[in-house]
């Protein structure tokens, strides 16, 4: 599983039920659609396929869908794929079977590859739109080869009440939060969940991060090798061995059943939850950054997201580039409908986001001053391969408790190999 | 007097010892059954209970309702390709284990039976294959595959898997060891070798066959790295890939997956039940020759 | 089976055919003959050579470039792929991982299966229902297995089986495969392969039980011996040496490929990643390294070849002796 935000929320049974309608009158639709020939620009020949990752909420694969039957130059399958998405599209990418257009995160591997064409033409009219971090995050070598869809602020949630019973104010500081995690352990509720793997995947850079550390420099070189994160590692240790992490749930941290069902009283995940965990708990429930650690500790919001790409095996690039600025430069209500309408996403664009009322109150208005405010971004020169290293490295010195020092110095060497590779 | 003795103590009286021993083997034996068991239960107890009745604070013996329900819904939930993987999953098991049967019998014959100068080297050939797990392999034949534009393909999922050397080996074993009278009788009645081959060779090895033929389904229908590597496309996953992914995807509910899983594993175990002498054969055989 | 030969000696050779396949085989000539044989074996060596050879060569090609993200790579690299893998670093880690899998894993394997054989094989009344019972297991999938592990009997939480039973006398849920200190994720792994395994390994137990001579036991009785652990240790044992070979054999190359339940249970953790998993995510998965994947996979089967031909040499094949 890649590292970053999974959006994915448990079905219940009811809402696949609805799921199962919606398809059915969505494919009703689509028949009248082609009656009224609209459909005619399907038959022209032209096939995209078009490939996601498995979005939990509920009807999000019939909205991803319903836009590919509306674009009318080309007739566009759209692949739905749960699991080890990351994996999938990879293997994919190197087959000639692979997606004409996909979403992902940007890894600048795939573009030094030419796996992925650069898309600063279908951009240019509204680069402005976007803002200078989520270009940064998507360009290699000054070009632009992703254009962001949505972005999502990945952060702890707690639950009020719980907090109140046990005297615990939300926490500001690492210390306070393994001691708001020890006093919220009681009563079958553990204190605080961090995913099946104990944090030692999603938390990977976040941690690197808080301690005011960055992973890579600007110029491209190890900048994680040093006293700051191996001081990082021991305080996840030191939460870690204090057995309050939840541990071993059904599901992962990206979705918030243990969180909702009452399982744990803290749970990282992401914005994207919010509108489920708000049904669930009401308003019983609030949100801070990962605090920092150590004197140059800071707050830290993971700022994932996905960005769609055209893959450089596409049959017909130009098509799939065409289809690209349509769905994500052009329709902008399917992209507002993306966003908002069924987990909640930050519009990547500045005019979408002016609008995004739903985003602009509660809780959810303080995630996105948080994401702009304490927000981080993924490097693309943080590649697949170092997001596995340094998750090795977490996992080795925080689960496996290995020495720090020389595991921050191992994933230096590893990480160095990698580098090599893009250089 | 050796051999009286022999009778005397196969026809002794059992003594209580034996008799708290028999008492002991049983007790063992049905503790053992019932660990064996559990994940069967647990398999039925889940697909037909409510997520709330599995995630209770108390454990549920048994759903108190059966919610056969959950049937209909998951052969119509959009998100779980159930019917669609499983079909999948029986034409590889089908059509994997007819050509390997196929394949691997004639090349076995050939080995065993047809003289022929570089057979010797042939067969070496063949027996180092068995030294290369295929699943290390799995890398370039991907690549291999992919390069054919066979991957998320029915063949692609069939056809690197029919030229078994381990397959193709004990069939060989198994010729080396066929009466040649049936065979020279064939051909006293003029038929050639082909002739020979399908109508007195392969209908007086039945058992054999039918031994390999279980053993091959089953590893088809179990198969998991191979489809999970080639079955990219929906469309193209087995059962298999289809129920890992909804365990790592997390996002149905409980009861479904096990739901699912339960459905994977019945065609198998009719399978079991009804060809279990086959498929002891087939292993004591597999095994031993292994 | 009554094979006499295991060597390659081409068995059309060694027995002298009847006068009139000698007579059709004077007709045809060699040329004859050759052309039924590559009738007959054509078709599979063909696939045999493309399927397997191929990839095999093509797997040792790549092992010397630098393939990152393509498998028609151009920059040699010589010897490097395989000198980064074989340093300290996650690939020998793996391969650590499976040998304390191996070594856990393939004595219980042996010991348990036995056992149940020799149960099987002592009981008079329900032998057919209890051989089946402890068989069945083998025809469900690993991945099966591992979702009814990990979701119903050693999740991590109040309601799963295990921890239901602990919950029983009192004891405090445990997180079995969130955690490596105890390690109980090896319980997990080690019993899914159990109960996947034993039936296999016991039918095979059971075959070979049947085929030791009564008479071997009567007389050991008449010597003296006692039925029970002597007759056993000096008796069933030594006779059932062949199947046990093969047997050891073939759950070591079983564990060398595990994959299914430690991609399905736990996967890529770098506490619990044998070599398969290892490969599957440098090369196939995010990696894309075809390079490092192709030298990591060629080392692995030399590896396996080494402990398969070892064992060949010091226990013999388990198959000269039939």
């Amino acid at each position: 599983m890649s590292p970053e935000q999974n959006p994915s929320r448990p079905f219940g049974r009811r809402s696949f039920l609805r799921a199962s309608g919606t398809v059915a009158a969505a494919g009703f639709l689509a028949a009248c659609a082609g009656n009224t020939g609209r459909g005619g620009g399907a038959s022209s020949g032209k096939a995209i396929s078009q490939w996601y990752h498995q979005y939990g909420e509920a009807g999000t694969q019939q909205a991803a869908l319903r836009y590919a039957k509306a674009y009318s130059k080309a007739n566009v399958s759209v692949q739905w794929i749960p699991g080890d998405y990351a994996s999938k599209l990879s293997s994919g990418l190197v087959s000639s079977n692979g997606p004409d257009v996909f979403e992902f995160h940007p890894d600048v591997q795939m573009a030094k590859s030419g796996q992925i064409v650069p898309l600063d033409d279908i951009i240019a009219d509204v680069k402005s739109d976007f803002t200078e971090k989520d270009l940064a995050a998507n360009s290699v070598d000054g070009k632009v080869y992703g254009i962001r869809m949505i972005d999502d602020p990945q952060f702890l949630y707690y639950r009020k009440s719980l907090l109140e019973k046990a005297g615990v104010e939300p926490p500001t500081t690492f210390d306070e939060l393994i001691e708001a995690s020890r006093k919220l352990d009681k009563g079958g509720v553990k204190g605080l969940y961090l995913g099946l793997k104990g944090g030692s995947d999603i938390l990977a850079s976040p941690l690197v991060w808080a301690t005011g550390s960055e992973l890579l420099t600007a110029d491209h070189k190890v900048a994680f090798d040093n006293p700051e994160t191996v001081e990082g590692l021991k305080k996840m240790r030191e939460l870690y061995k204090s057995k309050t992490l939840l541990l071993g749930a059904p599901t992962d941290w990206f979705d918030p059943s243990a969180f909702t069902q009452g399982l744990t009283a803290m749970q990282w995940c992401g914005l994207w939850a919010m509108p489920g965990i708000q049904k669930a708990l009401g308003d019983d429930f609030g949100i801070v950054p990962l605090p920092g650690i150590g004197s140059a500790g800071r707050q830290v919001v993971y700022n994932g997201g996905w960005s769609t790409y055209v893959s450089a095996k596409a049959k017909d690039v130009d098509a799939a580039k065409a289809f690209v600025k349509w769905l994500w430069i052009e329709q902008t209500k399917f992209q507002e409908d993306w966003c908002t309408s069924y987990g909640f996403h930050i519009p990547p664009r500045k005019s979408l986001a002016a609008k995004a009322t739903k985003l602009q109150s509660g809780t959810a208005a303080e995630a996105v001053k948080l994401f702009e405010t304490k927000g981080h971004y993924d490097d693309p020169y943080w590649t697949q391969g170092m997001m596995t290293i340094s998750q090795d490295m977490v996992n080795n010195a925080v689960v496996s408790g290995k020495n720090p020092e020389s595991e921050v110095a191992k994933a230096r060497t590893r990480v160095e190999a990698e580098l090599k590779k893009i250089a | 007097m050796a051999t009286s003795s022999t009778t005397l103590v196969r026809g002794r009286p059992r003594t209580v010892r034996e008799r708290a021993g028999s008492v002991a083997v049983y007790t063992v034996a049905v503790a053992a059954a019932l660990l064996f068991l559990v994940p069967f239960y647990l398999l039925i107890r889940n697909s037909l209970a409510t997520d709330a009745d599995i995630t209770g604070a108390n454990w549920k013996f048994f759903p108190t309702t059966l919610h056969w329900e959950n049937i209909p819904e998951l052969f119509n939930d959009p998100a779980v390709p159930m019917a669609r993987s499983m079909w999948n999953s029986l034409v590889v098991g089908v059509l994997g284990t007819t050509g390997q049967l196929l394949l691997c019998s004639l090349a076995g014959y050939a080995l065993a039976r047809v003289p022929y100068r570089h057979a010797n080297k042939i067969f070496y050939a063949v027996l180092a294959t068995l030294m290369i797990p295929s699943a290390v392999t799995f890398v370039p034949s991907f690549v291999l595959v992919s390069s054919l534009g066979w991957v998320s393909s029915l063949q692609g999922l069939i056809v690197p898997g029919l030229f078994s050397g381990f397959t193709a080996f004990l069939f060989r074993q198994y010729f080396l060891g066929f009466p040649k009278e049936l065979e020279e009788a064939a051909r006293i009645d003029g038929l050639g070798s082909w002739g020979t081959y399908w109508r007195i060779v392969v209908p007086n090895s039945r058992g054999f066959f039918s031994a390999i033929a279980v053993i091959t389904f089953i590893t088809n229908w179990n198969a998991f790295l191979w489809p999970l590597v080639i079955g990219q496309d929906q469309s193209s996953w087995t059962v298999q890939v289809a129920l890992s992914t909804f365990t790592t995807a997390q996002t149905i509910n409980i009861h479904e997956l096990f739901l699912a899983a339960t459905v994977s594993i019945l065609p198998l175990m009719l399978v079991f039940l009804f060809l279990q002498r086959y498929l002891v054969e087939g292993v004591a055989h597999t095994g031993i020759k292994g | 089976m009554t094979t006499t030969t295991t060597g390659g000696a081409p068995p059309g050779a060694t027995a002298p055919p009847g006068p009139t396949a000698k007579a059709r085989r004077d007709r045809h000539g060699v040329r004859g003959s050759t052309r039924t044989f590559w009738l007959f074996a054509g078709p599979f060596l063909a696939g045999l050579l493309l399927f397997v050879y191929v990839p095999v060569g093509w797997s040792f090609y790549l092992s010397f470039f630098q393939a990152q993200n393509t498998v028609t790579p151009t920059k040699f690299v010589g010897l490097d792929n395989y000198k980064d893998i074989l340093t300290e670093g996650p690939f020998t880690d793996s391969l650590w991982t499976f040998t304390l899998f191996a070594l856990i894993v393939v004595p219980l394997t042996y010991v348990l299966a036995l056992a149940l054989a020799l149960l099987v094989h002592r009981i008079r009344v329900a032998r057919a229902f209890f051989r089946s019972v402890f068989f069945i297991p083998t025809a469900c999938s690993y991945v099966v297995a591992s979702m009814v592990w990990k979701l119903s009997i050693f999740n991590g939480v109040r309601f799963g089986l295990a921890n239901t039973v602990l919950g029983w006398f009192g004891i405090e849920p445990v997180a079995w495969i969130g955690t490596v200190s105890p390690p109980w994720y090896w319980l997990v792994l080690v019993t899914l392969r159990l109960w996947l395994q034993l039936g296999f390994y016991m039918i095979l137990f059971l075959a070979a039980l049947q085929q030791i001579p009564k008479e071997l036991y009567e007389a050991a009785w008449t010597d003296g011996a006692r039925p029970g652990w002597q007759t056993f240790r000096h008796i069933t044992l030594p006779q059932l040496r062949t199947t046990s070979v093969a047997v050891v054999l073939l759950m070591l190359i079983a564990a060398y490929q595990a994959f299914d339940e430690f991609y399905n249970l736990l996967p890529n953790t770098p506490y619990a990643r044998p070599p398969l998993v290892y490969l599957y995510y440098t090369a196939l998965g995010q990696g894309q390294d075809f390079g490092h994947g192709s030298a990591g996979a060629l080392v692995l089967s030399a590896l396996i070849t080494m402990v398969t031909l070892l064992q060949g040499r010091i226990f013999g094949f388990g198959k000269a002796d039939r």
